[in-house]
């Protein structure tokens, strides 16, 4: 964390390190295994919200 | 940033991979139930309609039951019947046979009765034959007493012939003798009476005339012949003075065919049946009583 960041008022700054590229690691994987449930769901059930 | 929140950004990331992944690999890996279902719809939906076609046929065989159970039942009630007709014609056929038994039993015992008769006759006929045979020989001996009896008449014929002769010759001289005893006493002026007869005479013996006969001369056509009886029909009959017995002779122009004795006789027409025949008589050949 950047002291610097946080002195800045009403401004975020997203630092870039490893911490970060490891929640946006969990994010795309989490986002990949949503996109593919719904494709999934979507293929064998032709809707993905409703109950088939 | 923290170490507790670096633990938890790691911890975090790290559970949700984990989660991710089972559930990437759960939704691989399920089963894909809409087409499941469809599938199971359709061998439904097949099924549903193989039991209709299958109930279909189920009633239409239970009608063609229902049908020949009700054609087997007649035939069973007319078998039925026909059973008891025949158990009653069973019994009147029984009836009968013991009837025909009964005959039969009759029968035997006349036909025994017929046999003892038959043997009773044959003794009679046996019995009568040696009658007859007696009979025959008194017959020739009779006959020869008639021979000897006749060549006696015959010698005595032959004796009284020469005893006329000699009783001519001895009127004759007794006449002569007579003319010369008449002579005598007719110089000496007597007559000798006439002698009168002790037996009174009798006229010689003469045939009877035998009576008078006539032809009968019945005539007429032969109208059917049967052959295989040897018999035929005549155009004549009672009506014409035909009678059974009588005797025709049938001819064809000049010539001989056969002869015909009537049988039978009708008012117009008459049966008789054929004898000496030389050749084969046809309808319209002539019969007739003479020849």
């Amino acid at each position: 964390m950047s002291p610097d960041g946080r002195n800045r008022p009403g401004k975020l700054i997203a630092s870039s390190n490893l911490y970060t590229a490891i929640l946006a690691l969990s994010f795309c994987v989490v986002l990949a295994t949503a996109v593919f449930v719904a494709y999934k769901c979507y293929l064998q059930y032709g809707t993905i919200f409703k109950i088939p | 940033m923290s170490t507790l929140t670096k633990i938890l950004i790691v911890l975090l990331t790290l559970s949700s991979i984990f989660l991710c992944g089972i559930v990437v690999n759960y939704v691989a890996n399920a089963e894909n139930y809409k087409e499941k279902s469809g599938g199971l719809n359709r061998r439904l939906q097949i099924a549903v309609e193989k039991k209709k076609s299958a109930d279909q046929q189920l009633s239409d065989k239970t009608k063609i039951y229902l049908q020949e159970e009700e054609k087997l039942k007649n035939e069973i009630a007319s078998l039925t019947i026909q059973v008891k007709e025949l158990q009653g014609n069973l019994t009147d056929i029984e009836r009968e046979k013991a009837l025909l038994l009964q005959k039969v039993s009759a029968m035997v015992s006349s036909v025994e009765t017929s046999s003892q008769t038959a043997e009773q006759q044959r003794q009679l006929f046996v019995e009568t034959f040696a009658k007859l045979n007696k009979a025959d020989a008194e017959l020739i001996k009779q006959k020869k007493i008639l021979d000897e009896t006749s060549t006696e008449l015959l010698r005595k014929m032959a004796i009284i012939e020469t005893l006329e002769i000699d009783k001519k010759r001895l009127l004759e001289k007794n006449t002569e003798l007579q003319k010369g005893l008449n002579q005598l006493l007719l110089s000496r002026g007597e007559v000798i009476a006439e002698p009168a007869p002790v037996t009174r005479e009798r006229g010689p013996a003469r045939w009877l005339k035998p009576p008078a006969v006539k032809e009968i001369g019945l005539k007429g056509l032969i109208t059917a012949i049967d052959l295989k009886n040897s018999m035929a029909s005549i155009s004549i009959g009672t009506a014409d003075g035909v009678k059974m017995g009588m005797k025709f002779y049938v001819t064809r122009g000049n010539e001989f065919i056969c002869e015909l004795l009537i049988i039978d006789v009708d008012a117009e027409e008459a049966v008789g049946v054929l004898e000496l025949v030389q050749q084969q008589p046809r309808a319209g050949d002539n019969v007739s009583t003479n020849l």
